[in-house]
């Protein structure tokens, strides 16, 4: 009963949703709630509370008592200037999306907003939600500004593009629910999902490609075992050491020429469906950012050139997170 | 939602009190009212219910609160006989309110314990109407919009001064509209279903039967019967007998009236000798059908009402509400009628074997009497030169009343005279009967109206003489003071009671008359408003006899009137006073927030910016230059327009980066 009730409200709500984006289009990413883009509706315990305000003016009718009557009007005048305090709560509200930082496909996307009140009375009770998730609240005290910061889910890799963000409020008694729909033309990035295991790095000097003629690191000179850091290669794994006391340690070498370059191709991947790769080229990438040799990477029809740092890896992660399928062979 | 479970536990449990508070601003009042185990069931479970919160105890579950409701329910069906009526339908809503709090978990339940809250503050309405009801209503209805703004709230709660702001400034602007509704709305007079007739049980008042000692009681009460105030001229004060029920039967020594079976025509008054006064009447509820007039009512605006038999003017419904009606009377005549002469000779009927010597001495008086009017003229004398006393206290009478009254113990009270009178005249052949009613009142110099207190009632008889009820007043010819002066000046022995010593005083009395005066204010403009007083408004406004539908209209049109006043309000309506400084200084702060921090709400200008700078030495001089040029355009004086501008502009290329690392 409860699952079906929900499921009816959310057809509705989505309707709903869908007539106001037709109704006000796309929004910039910087929006004021003007006043005829705010729906406003009786809640429960405001359709509760008419009932109540009717059967009081029943009973003054019927006992011919005035001071029932002063009761009743009262309490309906005051459903009706509710309608206009809900109302005035989110009208002339300001919002700006700020963005967010990429997140990686299943991870709640941080995104945020600021909201400005430019009035002189205060915007409580305001909650800022997606559609299907908690409201996060975001109040505003007089001539207040404000950073909320939403968490979005995300399922796939790529561009996400934003849900109608809903602001929303019940202020000052609940009895009313003010709304409005605000759909923010913006696309957030999603990275893909790295595959979960450890994907063993391509031995850039591969036989398979003799001829790409990066340098090894220089194995003259051998400086001393240390502990496995994702990245290394497993031919520099001791397994020797290894075998006797169970940790794994690998052969430093110091000194020698420039590091080796280390390229991530999807084509030396092992076979498997676009998803999949693409997760491995992902845990490939990050486990060669952990390490201390710069990696170039290569999808087909992208290339990212060798280098080092954060940027490098956002721009290898960007560049995975909008692989599209049909681009490649 | 925010902030952290102990936060969240901490509001929830001061929402849980607020919920409860609603409940006691709409309940309180009745813990008095109601049998005392309900007012302890509730107040005992409102203090577990706040302890329980505040300790975190688990509440009750199902299987105890369900018998528990079940057994309160059927307490209160039991105590009171049943559910219906003002006072048992506030128990029950007492205990529902109370199971309620029990079983309080989550939002809708404390929404709906303060909804309960309200419905109760109505019941207390119900219950009583005084002028404390309405400073009630007010201060309770403040708390329970407060109670209901926090219990709703769910980022934060307000302060209790806060919520009693927002709860005042919601209410007062809903006022206007309110008052407008009170005026405009229609009143159709009620009741719609039956009219709970508990209130009246209990109350002092006239009966419609006397017997010897039944008035002098009342006369010991100083409760109100009803105040009247004259349009124009004032009777005097030996004309002010307002009438109430009419006795005709009598078994010797008991008077009562007969059932209303047959209603008289309308009378005609005596006009050429009596003189018409109009007035309004405030009618305290007594229980009873009879509606108070002076005698020989010709108009009356009470609904329902009609005369009835011996043309007391009766209500179709028993008086359990305050009432209030306007009349025309004509007193000094006499009621000019036809009356059938079956109802003659029943006025004539003496239960035989009753009261011997009294009918020898009304034989003896009929001898040598020329006509009738002349016998009760000579009955009259009798009672006045008789040496008979006016006394609250008379020594008891036994089954010849009026003959033991006549020649033994010649003392009496209204009551014992009326009976005596009457019996005289009957046994002499004039039809004659008993009425009872009020005789005068007090006049209240503050408001200009009368008080007439149940100590004023009276008992009178009515002949029949040349075709008219005539009255006859033997208690103002055994003690004329007593219509003059009223009841304590002439009765000089007059039982002291703690309200008489206290009125004695008369600064005290001054106060009393004055706070009476501020009551009868109020009756009359608030509690008597009604379709009269909403007609005669209207009419004083310039409309035409308003109708029902046409007022409905007018109410609809009034509310839809102020929604779209408030809807102006909303899309033109300057909702702050804009001051550009500040709309400058919000914008350089929606700059800065998402990439440092937002602004505190108590923090100054200079103090956010040095904040800033500290955080971020990169925005510092900008910071800094911005908040000195809002400082200056804010409190420099007069507001410099072109500085505004420039500030704007400055405001508008101030981009900060998100982090410093990429400066």
């Amino acid at each position: 009963m409860r699952s079906l009730w929900r499921r009816l409200t959310a057809s509705l709500g989505g309707r709903a949703r869908g007539w106001a984006l037709r109704r006000q289009g796309r929004d910039p990413v910087f929006v004021t709630l003007e006043s005829r883009r705010i729906y406003i509706l009786p809640t429960p315990a405001g359709l509760v509370f008419g009932l109540l305000v009717l059967t009081m003016l029943a009973g003054a009718m019927n006992y011919n008592n005035n001071l029932g009557f002063a009761l009743a009007f009262l309490l309906a005048s005051l459903g009706v200037t509710v309608i206009y305090h809900t109302h005035r709560t989110l009208a002339g509200l300001r919002l700006r999306l700020l963005g967010a930082e990429p997140v990686f496909a299943g991870d709640p996307l941080d995104v945020r907003l600021t909201l400005v009140n430019e009035a002189a009375t205060p915007r409580e009770e305001v909650f800022l939600d997606w559609p299907g998730s908690p409201p996060v609240p975001a109040g505003l005290g007089p001539l207040d500004s404000r950073l909320v910061r939403l968490p979005l889910e995300t399922r796939r890799r790529g561009a996400r593009p934003l849900p109608g963000l809903r602001v929303g409020t019940r202020a000052p008694l609940g009895l009313m629910h003010a709304w409005a729909w605000v759909h923010i033309d913006a696309q957030l990035l999603v990275w893909p999902r790295p595959a979960a295991g450890p994907v063993p790095l391509p031995n850039s000097t591969g036989s398979h490609r003799p001829h790409d003629g990066h340098q090894r690191p220089g194995d003259e000179d051998f400086a001393g075992l240390r502990s496995y850091r994702r990245g290394d290669s497993p031919r520099r794994i001791a397994w020797k050491s290894y075998a006797r006391c169970g940790e794994l340690l690998v052969r430093d070498f110091r000194g020698g020429g420039p590091a080796a370059i280390l390229w991530l191709d999807w084509n030396t991947l092992p076979p498997g469906d676009v998803e999949q790769r693409v997760a491995w080229l992902t845990r490939q990438v990050l486990d060669a950012a952990a390490g201390d040799r710069p990696w170039g990477l290569r999808v087909p029809g992208i290339t990212v050139e060798p280098a080092q740092g954060r940027e490098h890896l956002r721009r290898c992660l960007e560049q995975l997170a909008v692989v599209a399928p049909e681009a490649l062979p | 939602m925010s902030g952290t479970t102990a936060e969240r536990r901490t509001m929830e449990r001061r929402q849980i009190a607020w919920a409860a508070s609603a409940m006691i601003f709409g309940g309180a009042p009745h813990l008095f009212a109601v049998v005392p185990w309900v007012a302890l069931l509730v107040l005992a479970v409102a203090l577990w219910r706040i302890v329980a919160a505040a300790r975190g105890w688990a509440l009750p579950s199902l299987w105890l609160r369900a018998p528990v409701t079940v057994l309160a329910f059927l307490g209160v069906a039991l105590s009171y006989r049943g559910v219906s009526g003002v006072d048992a339908g506030s128990a029950l809503l007492l205990v529902m309110a109370g199971m309620k709090l029990l079983e309080m978990r989550d939002e809708r339940d404390r929404v709906v314990v303060v909804l309960i809250g309200y419905f109760l503050l109505f019941a207390v309405l119900l219950r009583a109407q005084a002028i404390w009801s309405f400073a009630w209503l007010a201060g309770a209805a403040l708390g329970i919009t407060a109670a209901l703004a926090q219990t709703v709230r769910r980022e934060r709660l307000l302060s209790v001064p806060g919520a009693a702001a927002l709860a005042g400034r919601l209410l007062v602007q809903s006022l206007p509209l309110a008052v407008l509704l009170f005026v405009l709305f229609p009143r159709i007079p009620g009741p719609f279903w039956a009219m709970p007739n508990t209130r009246a049980t209990g109350v002092t008042g006239l009966d419609d039967q006397i017997q010897p000692g039944d008035i002098s009681e009342l006369s010991l009460s100083d409760a109100v019967a009803f105040r009247v105030r004259f349009d124009g001229a004032v009777p005097p004060a030996d004309q002010l007998y307002w009438r109430g029920p009419v006795l005709e039967r009598f078994d010797g020594r008991r008077w009562s009236a007969l059932p209303d079976v047959a209603r008289d025509g309308p009378p005609t008054a005596d006009s050429a000798a009596g003189m018409a006064y109009e007035y309004q009447l405030v009618l305290e509820p007594q229980g009873q059908r009879w509606l108070l007039a002076l005698e020989t009512p010709l108009a009356w605006s009470a609904p329902r009402a009609a005369l009835g038999r011996g043309r007391q003017l009766l209500s179709a419904d028993p008086i359990s509400e305050r009432l209030s009606y306007r009349a025309r009377s004509v007193t000094g005549g006499g009621m000019l009628a036809p009356e059938s002469p079956e109802m003659l000779a029943f006025d004539l009927r003496l239960p035989p074997g009753r009261n011997p010597r009294a009918r020898a001495l009304a034989a003896r008086l009929r001898q040598d009497s020329a006509s009738d009017r002349d016998y009760v003229g000579r009955a009259l004398a009798m009672l006045a030169q008789g040496g008979f006393h006016y006394s609250l206290t008379p020594p008891p009478l036994g089954q010849h009343a009026v003959d033991e009254l006549l020649f033994v113990t010649r003392e009496g009270f209204c009551e014992h005279y009326a009976s005596a009178f009457a019996v005289l005249a009957r046994a002499g052949g004039v039809p004659a009967r008993v009425v009872v009613g009020y005789q005068g009142g007090e006049r209240n110099p503050f408001g200009d109206y009368w008080i007439v207190r149940q100590a004023n009632a009276h008992a009178w008889a009515e002949v029949w003489l040349d075709g008219g009820w005539r009255r006859v007043d033997p208690t103002a010819v055994v003690a004329p003071g007593r219509i003059e002066l009223g009841i304590d000046e002439t009765l000089a022995a007059s039982p002291v009671t703690a309200e008489r010593l206290w009125r004695a005083n008369a600064l005290v009395n001054r106060m009393v008359l004055s706070w009476d005066a501020v009551n009868a204010g109020w009756d009359r403009w608030v509690l008597a408003f009604g379709p009269e007083m909403q007609a005669d408004l209207l009419l004083a406004l310039g409309f035409e006899v308003p109708r029902t539908a046409q007022l409905a209209a007018l109410a609809v049109a009034g509310t839809i009137a102020a929604m779209l006043l408030m809807g102006f309000a909303l899309r033109h309506g300057r909702r702050v006073p804009r001051d550009p400084c500040a709309i400058l200084y919000a914008r350089l702060c929606g700059r800065l927030a998402p990439v440092v921090r937002a602004r505190a709400a108590a923090e100054t200008a200079t103090h956010y910016a040095e904040a800033i700078a500290s955080a971020r030495p990169d925005l510092a001089a900008e910071v800094r230059a911005l908040t000195r040029q809002y400082l200056e355009l804010r409190y420099g004086g007069r507001y410099d327009p072109a500085g505004g501008r420039a500030l704007a502009a400055r405001i508008r290329r101030f981009r900060p980066a998100a982090a410093p690392a990429h400066r």
